[in-house]
């Protein structure tokens, strides 16, 4: 039994215009979500992050490829994880003239669930006073809050959040992402699908990071940005420092009089220099920024795209 | 599947739209019932004294005056073969202004309800819970909550069943009890006017109704079935409007006879067979060989219902197959 999940291969999906025209949204996509913790779907806007997320939840057929959640090949037997699974895909959408509670409830009758579940949903994402308000009459965060409630209503195992903190003000941002990490803290796998890499860098434990239609990197957060593997060291004579750790088998190299070095385990570094009688006055890790690391993979996937285009263009 | 039709029913009794519809569905059979009531009252006690005060004064004008005494000469050129014993009472029956003449009232018909007001009443509620079916599929649509619904069942063909199964069991249902109601009330009232009611007439009449129900169901799965095929109340009320509209049109331009005309087959399931003309090869001599005479025919219930029966059955199964198949946005 495989503790993935959420798992697609090969995935690809087409859109025909009238004119016959196809247009890839999704190609090839292998996708893994592990069991556990909030994993960061990351991609520019249109790079095929919510058709991705509508096939998993059966909303959009693919073209190819297959999906399974929990295990279970989907959209076949998607009837039978559903119940597994809360989502939001882009915008809340919900019935304006109906109040909160009674949209809940429409859906949580869907289910079976009770009522008392319909009225912890709105504690736990704090909506409890404004929930006999009209939906219409709600701001854009109270709308993706009633999302979120609908979502917890299954009681899921794994969450799926699609663009969720859209249009908020920075309270209400801080409040969503608060939420998902209580959410990811307490065993529910949250899927976060974001262009907002700040966002990601925050929230999640692992990512996924993706561009016109395929996959470009997937790992954890510090695995996607190198963390731990690169250190900033501040001594009181460098050059000597540099000397030594040369002589251990790194290879120091001198930024604006400081050292960076690279290391596995940083407990290696302070040894090595102690031992040298080199004591330490700071010793940072070189934090790679996951914008830059994002903005050089997609921009390099688009270069790799464009360049593709034009071949066929001339082909 | 019962929870399925329990939330639907709910979603659709919240809907202000649709009670505003059934109010409408009321409110007009009431109206249409209370003018055929009012419109066939006997007349007033007053009315009948002034009716006979004009006929008396009417009577004694020379032009009666001859007429009465020619009939007393010749009784049989105005009262015709059969000459009474009594000649005078009938030649003032037959050649003198009469009260009624003054009185204008239409009798209250049960039989004759079933092709007026019934008929009106039964097209009346059919549109509306028509547009109730559109309203309450397309509402979903326009919402978005169409994906919402699908992410806690994803069993589209369920879905679409429930849905279906919810509009055309409310609206029959509701038809039926408006049509019911407004039988037994014109039953309620000939009775009170002394009028004949027995001998089926009054059964006739619910019968006709309750046929107009299941037509009134029909409508409305018909809408729903549209809309969740196009995806917009607008888009199936305008197809809806054009077949109306240019659907008799363009069946007589291209040569399709009166019998396909969906209409005439409405008329028949709700009245149980319907008049129609129909062209058909002259016969009785050879001057009229080759020529196209009108023939009045009946087309039977039974043909009726197989002919919407069958457009239903595609549409709903056009309806089910695009919904159980394109992406839901």
């Amino acid at each position: 039994m495989s503790d993935l999940v959420i798992e697609t291969t090969g995935l690809r999906k087409e859109f025909r215009s009238l004119r016959g025209e196809v247009r890839v949204a999704v190609q090839g996509l292998d996708l893994a979500v592990p069991a556990g913790g909030v994993h960061g779907f990351l991609g520019p806007n249109g790079s095929g992050k919510t058709t991705t997320i509508r096939m998993l939840l059966g909303l959009a057929r693919p073209t190819r490829g297959t999906m399974r959640l929990f295990g279970q090949a989907v959209p076949e037997r998607l009837p039978q994880v559903i119940g597994r699974v809360g989502a939001v895909v882009e915008s809340p959408k919900f019935s304006p003239n109906f109040t909160g509670r009674r949209n809940l409830m429409l859906l949580a009758g869907a289910i079976g669930a009770p009522a008392s579940r319909v009225d912890e949903a709105i504690e736990t994402v704090k909506l409890a006073g404004r929930e006999k308000d009209r939906y219409k009459a709600y701001s854009l965060g109270m709308k993706q809050r009633l999302a979120i409630a609908a979502t917890l209503i299954k009681e899921p195992d794994l969450l799926i959040l699609d663009e969720p903190t859209n249009g908020l003000d920075p309270a209400g941002i801080r409040e969503i992402r608060e939420t998902i990490r209580d959410l990811g803290a307490s065993g529910v796998t949250v899927l976060l699908s974001s262009h907002i890499l700040a966002e990601v860098q925050q929230v999640c434990t692992s990512a996924t990071i993706i561009g016109n239609g395929r996959l470009l990197a997937s790992g954890t957060v510090d695995e996607l940005l190198g963390i731990g593997t690169s250190y900033r060291v501040v001594v009181p004579d460098p050059a000597v420092a540099g000397q030594v750790l040369a002589r251990a088998g790194f290879e120091p190299a001198t930024i604006d009089g400081r050292l960076h070095v690279e290391a596995g385990d940083p407990a290696e570094l302070t040894r090595v220099l102690g031992e040298a009688g080199i004591w330490l006055t700071e010793l940072s890790p070189l934090r790679a920024d996951l914008e830059s690391y994002f903005l050089q993979l997609t921009e390099a996937e688009q270069l790799g795209h464009d360049a593709a285009a034009d071949s066929e263009a001339v082909a | 599947m019962s929870r399925l039709l329990r939330v639907e029913l709910t979603r659709l009794l919240c809907r202000r739209a649709v009670l505003v519809i059934l109010v409408v569905a009321v409110a007009i059979p009431t109206v249409i019932g209370v003018a055929t009531v009012l419109n066939t009252r006997p007349p007033a006690a007053s009315q009948l004294a002034y009716a006979e005060e004009q006929a008396a004064e009417e009577s004694q004008r020379k032009v009666y005056q001859r007429q009465f005494e020619q009939c007393l000469e010749n009784p049989e050129n105005f009262i015709g073969d059969q000459v009474p014993d009594d000649v005078r009472t009938a030649c003032e029956l037959s050649a003198l202004p009469q009260p009624d003449w003054y009185v204008y009232y239409d009798e209250l018909d049960l039989a004759a309800e079933d092709e007026q007001s019934g008929l009106a009443v039964v097209i009346v509620v059919a549109i509306l819970m028509m547009l109730i079916g559109t309203t309450f599929a397309g509402h979903d649509w326009a919402s978005g909550s169409v994906s919402n619904q699908l992410l806690f069942e994803p069993r589209r063909p369920l879905v679409w069943a429930a849905k279906a199964g919810v509009v055309a069991g409310l609206t029959g249902l509701f038809a039926g009890f408006v049509f019911t109601v407004y039988w037994l009330g014109l039953g309620v009232v000939a009775s009170s006017r002394d009028l004949p009611v027995g001998d089926g007439i009054l059964l006739d009449g619910l019968q006709s109704g309750w046929r107009g129900a299941g037509v009134a169901a029909a409508a409305a799965l018909a809408g729903y079935a549209l809309t969740m095929l196009f995806r917009s109340t607008v888009a199936a009320l305008g197809v809806l409007l054009a077949a109306s509209v240019a659907g008799g049109v363009v069946l007589a331009v291209i040569g399709i006879g009166s019998v396909w005309n969906p209409g005439l087959n409405i008329g028949a399931v709700i009245l149980d067979g319907a008049k129609y003309w129909a062209e058909v090869p002259c016969t009785g001599g050879i001057e009229f060989e080759g020529q196209q005479c009108s023939v009045e025919k009946t087309l039977p219930i039974g043909r009726a219902l197989w002919y919407l029966g069958t457009g239903l059955v595609l549409f709903a199964a056009a309806s089910l197959a695009s919904f159980h198949r394109r992406d839901v946005p």
